[in-house]
C-alpha cells in the first residue's frame, strides 16, 4: 500500500532545544499509528510541524507522494489534515457549536451565522461521541474532559483524511474512551489515515496497526507494523530498558486519627449528602465518571465554593475555610489541580518560580526575604525524582512539553510539605516511566504522615496507588471499597457501584 | 553551552543554575536594558554635539531633577501594570498627596517629616481605594481609575479652592536645589534608592513574588495559596505611596504644592507614566517587570525630551518624536528578540 502521508528527516529547533533530529513518518490510509515517547520526546513537536504550527528546520513533507509545505494550520486543514493538540485550544466564551465550526464560520464573512443550524450540525457531532451537552453551551463551563471531548467533535466535523490525536484520552475515562475508539474504528474501515498519540499502552495495543517511537527527538523505530510488538518491546524502545513492576501493598491505617472529614455535606454546586473520611498517612482514592462532581468537591473543600450544609473537620474540629490561602496556610491541606495550564501553572514564569509557589511563606526569612538559592535547594529533589526535563529553571514553564509542565504542577505540592493533598488527575499527559516514580512518590510522601485524596480517572492508577476507593456519581456518594490491588477484582466492585445508581455520563 | 541535555535525572552535580547565569550574562547585550542604554548614549552624543551646552552642570543637574520625577511616576504605573491593569489617576493620586501634606504643614502646624509621612499614606490610602473597588467590582482598573481621577482631582480643587500652599518650610527648596559632587540632584538619589528597593521588592521578597505570580495568573495563584485580591490591592496602594513620591518632588522644585502641577486632572503625568515600564519591557499583560528597564526607559524619554528642546524643536515635535520612540523601540526588541532565537538555533 502507499503511504497518504509522509514527513522525511523532519528537524525542528527551538531556542536551546534540538526537539526533532531527523525524523521520519509514513502513514498509511486506514490504519491507526500509534505515535510513542517519553515527555519531551518531540511527538508534539512532530504533530505540529504536520499541521502548519510550526516550520521544520530541515525536511520534507509528502502528501499523495507530493510534496508539500503547510504556512499556517489553514493550509494543512485545506488538504484534509485535522488535529487535536494536546493542549486545549477552544475559545472560553464561545458557545461549543461556535467552537466546532469556527473554521466554516469564519470562511464566508458577510452572510450572517445561521445558529439554528449551526446548533444542529454541532448536534450531530456531538451525538458520534454520545456527548449530553447543550451546543449553546459556553465551553468556559465545561470540565476539561468534556472540553477534550468537543476538541475531538471538532476534528471529527472536518472529515479529514489524515486525522492526528495528540493524548486525547488524556483526561478520558473508560467509558468515553470505548466510544472514542467505536468512531476511531468506523473512520479507519473507512479508510481515513489515523495518528494517536498516549501515554496509556493498554489503549496503544488495543486500538493501533501501526506504530512509531521517538526518543530524544529522533526515531526509535520507523513506522512498522504493531503485529508481534508486545507491551515490552514498546517500553524497551521509548525508554530503553525495561518497566519496573508497581509495588502495591496493603497499608494499614486504621489506628491513625482522621485528618480531613466530611459529614452530610452539600455544596452551593450541588452536591448533596456527602460523606467522607481520611486518616494521617491514608490513601484515599476518589473515582467516578466525568461529571461526577469530584473536583467540585475538592474545590468546595477547600473554600473557594461554598459548603452550605454538613459538616467539614480537619484533626476532628469543625471547621469553615473561606479561601485557599486558609486551606493551605491554616489547615494545611494543598491541591493539585486538574488543569495545570490555568490553575495549576503559571505559564509565563519560570520553572523555578512555579516550583516553589506554595513554600514561598515557609521559606521566606525577616522581612519576606527570599532567594532563588533557598527555593532551588526546597524543590530540586522533587523536579529531579520525576525527571523534567527542561534546559534550565529560568525556562518559561510555557515552553515545556505537556507532560513536563505537569510534572511541575506536581512537583510544587509535593514540595509544599503540606498535610493533606488533594491530587487531581495528577498524570494526565505523564510518561509511563515518571508514572511509576509518581506513584512511588505519592506512597512515599503517605508513609511519612501525609495524607492523600486521590482523584483520577485512570482506575489501574487508583487500583495502584489508593488504600481506599471511594466512588461518586451525580455529586453524590455511592459507595466505598476497600482497594486489594487486584485490578480484575477491584475495577468490576467500582463499575458496579457506579452503575448501582443507573446509567449516567 | 549545552543546555538541552541538562535533565536533572543525570545525576551529575553541575548545578541547573550553573548555565542559566552564564546565559544570563550573555543575554544582557540582547537585552531590553542594554538596547536603552545604548539609544542613551547614542542621543548623549548627539546633543553633545548639536547642542550648546547639554553637558553643562546645570543642565546635567535639571536633567537630573527632572527625571528624578519622571522615573518615580514611571514606578509608580508599573507598580500597577503589574497586576494586569492600568493606573490612569497617577496624576490626581500623586498631587492630592502633595496637598494634603501641604495643608498637614500649614493649616495644622505638623513637623514637616511627619506630614511627609502623612502625606504618602493619604496617597496609599487613595491606591486602597481604587485597589478595592477594583477587588470588588471585579471591573478592570482602566474604567475605575479613570472614575477616581476625576472624583480624586474635583474633590482636591473643591477642598482647596484650587489654591497652593505656598509657606512651606525652607528645607523642601533647599532640597530641590542642592547639588550632590556639583550637578547631582538629590531627588535622583531618592529615585534610585526607591528603584533598588522595588527591584528587591521583586525579586528577593515573598510579597513581591506573590505580587508578580497574582498578576501573571490570577487563577493559578490562589489556587497556590495566594491572595490574589489583596495583592491587587497593595499593589495599588504602592502605587499610591510612589505617586505621592513623585508629587513632593515637585513640591520640592517648585518651592509650593500647587493644584495645577501636574495638569488638568493631573493628565500631564499619563505620558511619562506610560513611556518609562513600556520602553523597559515591563509586560502589559502583567506579571513580568523590569525596574531597572522603567528607570532606564523614563530617563531616556527625560533626555530626548530636554535635548529636543535645546535645539529649539517646539514642544509639538516633541511629543512626536517620543511617540516615534515608542514605536522604534518595539521594533528593535522585536528584532533583537528574533536574532536570539536564531543564535539559539545554530
Ligand atoms: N515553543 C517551544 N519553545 C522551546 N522549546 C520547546 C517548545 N515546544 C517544545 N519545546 C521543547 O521541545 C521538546 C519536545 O517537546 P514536545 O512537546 O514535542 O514533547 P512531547 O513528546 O509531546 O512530550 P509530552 O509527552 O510531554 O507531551 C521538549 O524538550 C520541549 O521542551
Ligand atoms: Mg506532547
Amino acid at each position: 500500500m502507499t503511504p497518504i502521508f509522509e514527513a522525511k528527516g523532519i528537524q525542528k529547533a527551538f531556542p536551546g532545544v534540538m526537539a526533532l533530529k531527523g525524523v521520519t513518518l509514513s502513514l498509511l490510509p486506514g490504519s491507526v499509528h500509534a505515535l510513542l515517547g517519553e515527555n519531551g520526546a518531540g511527538k508534539s513537536t512532530l504533530i505540529k510541524v504536520i499541521t502548519g504550527v510550526h516550520q521544520p528546520t530541515a525536511g520534507t513533507l509528502l502528501l499523495d507522494g507530493q510534496q508539500a509545505q503547510f504556512h499556517n494550520p489553514r493550509d494543512a486543514i485545506a488538504k484534509g489534515i485535522g488535529v487535536v493538540h494536546q493542549e486545549r485550544n477552544l475559545f472560553p466564551r464561545f458557545s461549543v457549536a461556535e467552537n466546532i465550526f469556527l473554521e466554516q464560520i469564519g470562511s464566508s464573512y458577510l452572510t450572517p451565522v445561521d445558529y439554528a443550524r449551526l446548533n444542529r450540525e454541532a448536534r450531530r457531532w456531538l451525538d458520534a461521541l454520545e456527548l449530553d451537552i447543550d451546543p449553546a453551551t459556553p465551553v468556559s463551563e465545561l470540565s476539561v474532559a468534556r472540553m477534550q471531548l468537543v476538541e475531538i467533535a471538532k476534528a471529527l466535523s472536518l472529515q479529514s483524511r489524515v486525522l492526528l490525536l495528540d493524548e486525547p484520552t488524556a483526561s478520558l475515562t473508560t467509558s468515553e474512551t470505548d466510544r472514542l475508539f467505536q468512531i476511531v474504528r468506523r473512520l479507519r474501515d473507512d479508510g481515513t489515515s489515523l495518528v494517536f498519540v498516549s501515554h496509556k499502552l493498554e489503549e496503544v495495543q488495543e486500538i493501533c496497526d501501526r506504530v512509531t517511537v521517538l526518543r530524544d527527538g529522533a526515531n526509535a523505530c520507523d513506522s512498522r507494523s504493531m503485529e508481534g510488538v508486545t507491551r515490552h518491546d514498546l517500553v524497551q524502545m521509548m525508554i530503553g530498558r525495561a518497566e519496573g513492576e508497581g509495588a502495591w501493598r496493603a497499608r494499614d491505617t486504621s489506628a491513625q486519627p482522621e485528618v480531613l472529614g466530611l459529614s452530610g455535606v452539600s455544596t452551593e454546586l450541588g452536591h448533596r449528602d456527602v460523606s467522607l473520611s481520611v486518616r494521617k498517612g491514608e490513601i484515599v482514592g476518589l473515582y467516578g465518571l466525568v461529571g461526577a462532581g469530584r473536583t467540585e468537591l475538592a474545590k468546595s473543600i477547600l473554600g473557594q465554593s461554598a459548603v452550605t450544609g454538613g459538616e467539614v473537620r480537619v484533626d476532628g474540629k469543625p471547621v469553615r475555610i473561606r479561601s485557599v490561602f486558609e486551606a493551605i496556610h491554616t489547615h494545611g491541606l494543598g491541591y493539585v489541580s486538574e488543569d495545570r495550564k490555568t490553575e495549576g501553572l503559571i505559564l509565563q514564569h519560570s520553572v523555578l518560580a512555579n516550583a516553589g509557589v506554595p513554600i514561598w511563606r515557609k521559606l521566606g526569612g525577616a522581612l519576606g526575604t527570599l532567594t532563588d538559592g533557598k527555593i532551588r535547594d526546597a524543590v530540586l529533589p522533587y523536579l529531579r525524582k520525576l525527571e523534567v526535563k527542561t534546559p534550565s529553571l529560568a525556562q518559561t514553564a510555557a515552553n515545556l512539553s505537556g507532560g513536563n509542565q505537569q510534572k511541575i504542577s506536581v512537583a510544587k505540592w509535593l514540595a509544599a510539605g503540606v498535610r493533606l493533598l488533594i491530587v487531581d488527575e495528577p498524570s494526565v499527559g505523564i510518561d509511563i516511566k515518571t508514572k511509576a516514580y509518581l506513584h512511588e512518590l505519592l506512597r512515599e510522601l503517605a508513609d511519612n504522615g501525609t495524607s492523600i485524596l486521590l482523584i483520577t480517572s485512570d482506575l489501574p492508577e487508583m487500583i495502584a496507588v489508593a488504600d481506599r476507593i471511594v466512588v461518586m456519581d451525580g455529586y453524590r456518594v455511592t459507595g466505598e471499597l476497600p482497594n486489594t490491588g487486584e485490578y480484575d477484582s477491584v475495577s468490576r466492585a467500582v463499575m458496579d457501584r457506579i452503575h448501582d445508581m443507573g446509567e449516567v455520563g | 553551552m549545552t543546555l538541552q541535555d541538562a535533565t536533572y535525572s543525570s545525576g551529575t552535580d553541575d548545578s541547573p543554575l550553573g548555565p542559566r547565569t552564564g546565559l544570563s550574562r550573555s543575554r544582557f547585550f540582547l537585552s531590553n536594558e542594554f538596547g536603552l542604554i545604548l539609544l542613551i548614549a547614542i542621543f548623549a552624543i548627539i546633543f553633545g554635539f548639536a547642542t550648546k551646552g547639554f553637558f553643562s552642570p546645570f543642565n546635567l543637574f535639571a536633567l537630573g531633577r527632572n527625571s528624578a520625577v519622571n522615573i518615580m511616576i514611571g514606578l509608580s504605573m508599573m507598580s500597577v501594570i503589574v497586576t494586569g491593569g492600568l493606573n490612569l489617576a497617577v496624576g490626581a493620586m500623586g498631587v492630592c498627596a502633595a496637598m494634603v501634606c501641604g495643608w498637614m504643614i500649614e493649616s495644622l502646624g505638623i513637623p514637616w517629616p511627619l506630614a511627609i509621612a502623612g502625606g504618602l499614606a493619604f496617597g496609599a490610602l487613595l491606591g486602597w481605594i481604587n485597589g478595592w473597588t477594583v477587588v470588588r467590582t471585579g471591573l478592570h482598573s482602566f474604567i475605575i481609575t479613570l472614575a477616581t481621577m476625576s472624583i480624586f482631582f474635583g474633590v482636591m480643587i473643591f477642598l482647596t479652592k484650587a489654591e497652593a500652599f505656598r509657606e512651606l518650610p525652607p528645607v523642601f527648596t533647599e532640597f530641590g536645589r542642592a547639588r550632590v559632587l556639583g550637578y547631582v540632584s538629590p531627588l535622583l538619589l531618592v529615585t534610585l534608592v526607591v528603584a533598588v528597593l522595588l527591584a528587591w521588592l521583586y525579586r528577593g521578597t515573598v510579597l513581591g513574588r506573590e505580587m508578580l505570580a497574582a498578576g501573571a495568573s490570577p487563577a493559578a495563584a490562589e489556587l497556590s495559596g495566594i491572595r490574589v485580591g489583596r495583592m491587587v490591592i497593595l499593589c495599588h496602594m504602592l502605587s499610591g505611596a510612589l505617586a505621592g513620591i513623585a508629587a513632593l518632588m515637585l513640591v520640592a522644585r517648585n518651592g509650593a504644592a500647587i493644584p495645577s502641577m501636574a495638569g488638568q486632572l493631573g493628565q500631564d503625568w499619563l505620558l511619562p507614566a506610560f513611556l518609562g515600564p513600556v520602553l523597559g519591557g515591563t509586560l502589559l499583560q502583567g506579571g513580568k517587570v523590569s525596574v531597572l528597564g522603567t528607570v532606564l526607559g523614563a530617563f531616556l524619554v527625560t533626555m530626548l525630551t530636554s535635548g529636543l528642546l535645546m535645539l529649539q524643536i517646539g514642544a509639538f515635535w516633541v511629543q512626536s518624536f517620543l511617540g516615534l520612540m515608542l514605536l522604534v523601540a518595539v521594533l528593535l526588541d522585536k528584532a533583537r528578540r528574533s536574532y536570539l532565537a536564531r543564535r539559539n538555533l545554530a
